[in-house]
């Protein structure tokens, strides 16, 4: 099948905060106008919008790509939200790529946005009827009890401890020491810390988490015959791919995420990547948690099963090692304003591959990365690969 | 499916009760704290100004939804506007009958190119019609709260 060729040709952010005063749509607008104007297009240049938003609750506001749509630049044009939970961030970049990679558009804006601090008290209560209602909710379940016994399942697995496993939030939070809208930089933490901080649902304490976030990330997709006008350093999307596995998580092998290889091997094969380890230069996989990034990388065959921490521990991951993991800073760092933060990863890769990722910028001029988010009920994976 | 319909009494069905436990705390936003302000301490409104597009939009917005411009002309609007469409409500959200039936319009308020949702009072449903002028009644400086319910209502003009 014919498809057009799709590149990236801008990208901007909010900073990730806390709680921020902006609205929803305020956040969205900052975002979106920033990613305009870093291609120098108006709206006016824009055919479609695709709009990026995880749970309705978190907001507080139902119907919610319709409340948000001005603000991501909508009015007056089609738009579509695309809905994947965790895995809205890179599967809306998915959605852009395939509005024009169809001949449908020829530009399209992808916005992301995500503003936890409205829900009272915590997120968690939004969070609750994920789980079954009939067999699970009865419980009292949260999410974090879905983590722990992920995490624990892997440690056992694979024989790591949680020291090997707490690495990852270092790397993550001293990165993000260098990115301007991060939450949680910290260029001095260590992994006494991680291991000293709260215990939530054992194994996880504090440290091994992300941090509910505000923020909003968008780019600016365009046909090939758009972005070579637009600029001479156009990221082309190289490959996508996404899939789902059991909605039952009591069905599945919680220590390897069958879904995100399944959707790796799709995003390689249409990039024509045969050896994703000599081919891919950069990774942001999904890091909501420090092991997460660990499985992410065994499930996007950057790793043997159970390797990736040896490597972390070696320093292949650092921004300066073999294979740069997270140089953003990742969730761990930067923050997880849920759909926000998987797009932060697409717009990593755009910044690093042009080489214009500042104090981030991993050495050594990469031609090719991967993002991937990870999410819905613990159980997709969606992976893009960028390229120059 | 069926089976639904055979029972008698919904209670014969197993069920499990939950529900999602959660408030919202909304921010009003960067405009919203200057226009909420107004109200609240001077009892007047305010618009922001696009000067490409040459719309006032109340409410006041930070972008232009149409050319996407950072708003920072601010403009203070009449409190008077027209009606331009109304209904009459006569049952609460339970279906439960109104002691009083509420006339709720959308105000195109004078100067703007937009407008508020408001109840109208100080008039009978009959003697209301699609164009009538409307002026705010706002409440007494030490009732307000910075809220939209600020304005106690429209009533009409003259």
């Amino acid at each position: 099948m014919a498809r057009n060729r799709v590149a990236i040709v801008g990208a901007g952010m909010t900073k990730f905060v806390r709680r921020a005063q902006e609205t929803a749509k305020e956040l969205a607008w900052e975002a979106a106008s920033k990613a305009l104007e870093s291609c120098e297009m108006t709206l006016a240049d824009i055919d479609a919008v695709v709009i990026g938003s995880a749970p309705e609750a978190f907001d507080g506001v139902h119907m919610k790509s319709e409340y948000l749509s001005d603000g991501c630049g909508g009015w007056g044009k089609p738009i579509i939200r695309g809905f994947v939970g965790g895995g809205t961030g890179v599967f809306s970049a998915i959605q852009g790529w395939y509005h024009i990679a169809s001949g449908l558009f020829d530009t399209v804006l992808v916005v992301c946005e995500e503003k936890m601090s409205s829900c009272q008290p915590h997120p968690q209560g939004a969070f609750i009827t994920i789980f079954d209602n009939i067999t699970e909710r009865a419980l009292g379940p949260n999410l974090l009890w879905i983590f722990a016994l992920e995490m624990n399942a892997y440690m056992t697995r694979y024989g790591l401890s949680k020291r090997d496993i707490a690495l990852v939030a270092v790397k993550n939070k001293r990165n993000a020491a260098d990115h301007p809208a991060a939450l949680l930089g910290d260029p001095n933490i260590t992994v006494e810390d991680v291991l000293n901080s709260e215990v939530l649902a054992w194994p996880v304490q504090r440290l091994d988490v992300s941090p509910i976030s505000d923020g909003a990330v968008a780019i600016v997709m365009a046909a090939e015959h758009v972005a070579r006008r637009v600029t001479n350093k156009p990221v082309w999307v190289e490959g996508v791919g996404w899939n789902l596995d059991t909605a039952y998580w009591t069905n599945r092998d919680l220590s390897y995420p069958t879904y995100v290889e399944e959707a790796a091997r799709m995003a390689y094969k249409m990039a024509g990547i045969t050896e994703p380890r000599k081919q891919i230069h950069i990774a942001e996989p999904y890091d909501p948690f420090d092991y997460k990034e660990l499985h992410h990388l065994e499930g996007l065959l950057l790793f043997d099963k159970g390797k990736a921490s040896e490597a972390t521990a070696l320093g292949i991951t650092q921004r300066d090692g073999d294979l740069p993991v997270c140089p953003s800073g990742g969730l761990l760092g930067v923050g997880n304003p849920i759909s926000a933060a998987a797009l932060m990863k697409v717009a990593e890769l755009f910044w690093q591959l042009r080489e214009e990722a500042g104090a981030r910028q991993v050495p050594g001029q990469p031609k090719r990365g991967v993002a991937q988010a990870w999410g819905d009920l613990m159980q997709v994976g969606t992976v893009i690969v960028l390229g120059v | 499916m069926s089976l639904l319909e055979r029972i008698a009494h919904p209670n014969q069905a197993k069920v499990w009760y939950g529900e999602i436990p959660i408030q919202s705390r909304y921010t009003v936003g960067i405009t919203g704290e200057r226009f909420f302000r107004e109200i609240k301490d001077n009892g007047r409104l305010w618009g922001t100004r696009c000067p490409h597009c040459d719309l006032v939009y109340i409410p006041p917005r930070l972008y232009c939804e149409r050319c996407f411009a950072h708003l920072e002309e601010w403009v203070e609007v009449p409190t008077t506007g027209r009606v331009h469409t109304f209904t009459v409500v006569h049952l609460d959200l339970d279906g439960n009958p109104l002691p009083e039936p509420r006339i709720i319009a959308f105000i195109q308020i004078d100067g703007t190119d937009g407008g508020l949702i408001h109840d109208l009072g100080e008039v009978d449903p009959e003697e209301v019609c699609i164009g009538m002028c409307v002026e705010a009644v706002f409440k007494d400086p030490a009732e307000r709260r910075g809220s939209i319910t600020d304005i106690r209502y429209f009533r009409p003009v003259g």
